[in-house]
């Protein structure tokens, strides 16, 4: 077990979906506008995924390899049309704000990339767990993404006011910009950056560098 | 005059040439304008000693330039705090990420008056004036003849706007379109890391400027914002431009020597 383990902790930083694989970066960017909103998207992301690896990887050797990816996108809409459901149900205000991208889960990349790259090969314990790794590294980006666009763009981090605005009578002038997608592209460049700076094994090689030479007079 | 080929000595006469410019504004109001230049130079050269330091380089004091541009730029009025955060934006993110001055493809000063725009929409930028517009020429002037900025882009983007706006049917004002378009054209979209850099591409990329600053004016007399996002959509084709250019050279060459 302790092995299997890796597939857990591995997909958190060292092979993160959305800043090793810049996997999933659509709906990273159109969900983070609040924390609210980027921790149910996480969620339901999750689910969807656990659910889909461990489905596909049960009956990994009954499904035809030609029309695997019919058979994959199958499962994996059924499992989203459940959690928008019951979104529906019990978290109506957050659903109409993300019903659409929780729709869009059906072809996020991350979760068909795991079940063809992972859950069609491995047994449904690691195909689980690398599920779940997967999700909680996608969970962690999405959080620091939206908290640092909450807390810029609004002062406010799941709904309370932590910075207050002039006509509050604070001195906190909201940046509209963080609002707005392109701030989580800056972040996500940002926090990519940051990373690779720590663990420089993720650094990829550039394809052109700069030659020094020598000028002759 | 030959161009000073070092990236000092960029630093020195573009810094040099806006000193009038900043007079000008800066007489309006003058402690509070001297915060305002105090604050952007601190923060523009502390991150640049930053990177310096973090990626054992040498160090330009080239943050002056993006300072003395930005407080010409930006209101009076705008507080000190978001006046770093945005400038600080627009240093790292438009100039140090790749590498620093030089290693770009666009002016740090547009991406953050850009920003500025986008942040905080009720700030408006500093309107035109005919004394502001003055002040740049005996600059432009300088930078000109060290040809550090290029005539092309300048008559290029003037005959640019002037057929969008007589497409338009509008009366051109020139006067006063011209003392609108001054400083930004000199400074931002002229910036001699930003332009296109192959002669038949400077007038292409003026062309381009100019028609930009038409699409994005409100009326016959452009704003200072128009020219910002001008400037910045300018900018980031200039690249491009430059391969277009250097392949229809490549390949007329080609032809003349088969």
């Amino acid at each position: 077990m302790g092995s299997n383990l890796r597939h857990l902790t591995n997909p958190l930083i060292a092979n993160n979906p959305i800043t090793l694989q810049i996997l999933g970066i659509c709906s990273a960017l159109a969900v983070t506008t609040s924390l609210t909103t980027a921790l149910v998207m996480s969620g339901a992301l999750t689910f969807v995924l656990c659910l889909s690896s461990a489905v596909i990887s049960l009956i990994r050797h009954h499904i035809p390899p030609v029309i695997r990816l019919i058979v994959q996108i199958t499962i994996i809409a059924s499992l989203v049309i459940v959690i928008d459901g019951f979104l529906k149900a019990y978290a109506f205000d957050v659903s109409l704000q993300i019903s659409i991208f929780v729709g869009l889960i059906v072809t996020n990349c991350l979760v068909l990339g795991r079940a063809e790259a992972f859950a069609m090969h491995n047994p449904v314990g690691p195909s689980v767990l690398d599920a779940l790794g997967n999700g909680l590294g996608y969970t962690l980006i999405l959080t620091i993404v939206g908290s640092i666009r909450e807390l810029l763009g609004a002062g406010t981090l799941l709904g309370y006011t932590i910075l207050r605005s002039p006509a509050e009578g604070g001195w906190f002038q909201p940046l509209g910009l963080m609002q707005l997608a392109p701030s989580a592209f800056f972040i996500i460049g940002l926090l990519v950056w940051a990373i690779r700076a720590r663990w420089t094994g993720q650094v990829t090689a550039p394809k052109y560098r700069l030659k020094y030479r020598r000028v002759q007079r | 005059m030959t161009a000073p080929r070092t990236i000092s000595g960029v630093t020195l006469w573009q810094s040099f040439a806006l000193v009038p410019t900043c007079i000008v504004v800066g007489s309006a109001d003058v402690g509070l304008f001297a915060v305002q230049l105090i604050a952007a130079i601190a923060t523009a050269i502390g991150w640049e000693a930053l990177f310096a330091l973090a990626r054992h380089r040498g160090f330009s004091l080239h943050g002056l330039t993006t300072a003395l541009i930005i407080v010409v730029l930006f209101p009076p009025d705008l507080a000190i705090w978001e006046l770093v955060l945005i400038l600080s934006l627009g240093v790292t993110l438009g100039e140090l990420v790749f590498g620093g001055r030089g290693f770009g493809f666009v002016q740090p000063a547009t991406v953050a008056a850009a920003l500025l725009l986008f942040s905080f929409p009720q700030s408006a930028l500093t309107p035109p004036s005919q004394a502001v517009a003055l002040a740049t020429l005996p600059g432009a002037a300088i930078l000109i003849g060290l040809q550090l900025i290029s005539w092309r882009i300048i008559f290029g983007a003037f005959a640019g706007l002037a057929v969008c706006i007589a497409l338009t049917g509008q009366a051109i004002d020139a006067v006063s379109v011209g003392a609108a378009m001054a400083f930004s054209l000199v400074f931002l979209i002229c910036d001699p890391f930003a332009a296109a850099a192959t002669n038949p591409g400077r007038w292409i990329y003026g062309v381009l400027a100019g028609s930009l600053i038409a699409l994005f004016a409100d009326g016959a007399v452009p704003t200072t914002q128009a020219m910002v996002f001008a400037a910045m959509l300018a900018s980031l084709t200039a690249p491009l431009i430059d391969h277009l250019v250097v392949l229809v050279h490549a390949r007329l060459r080609r032809l003349r020597h088969v």
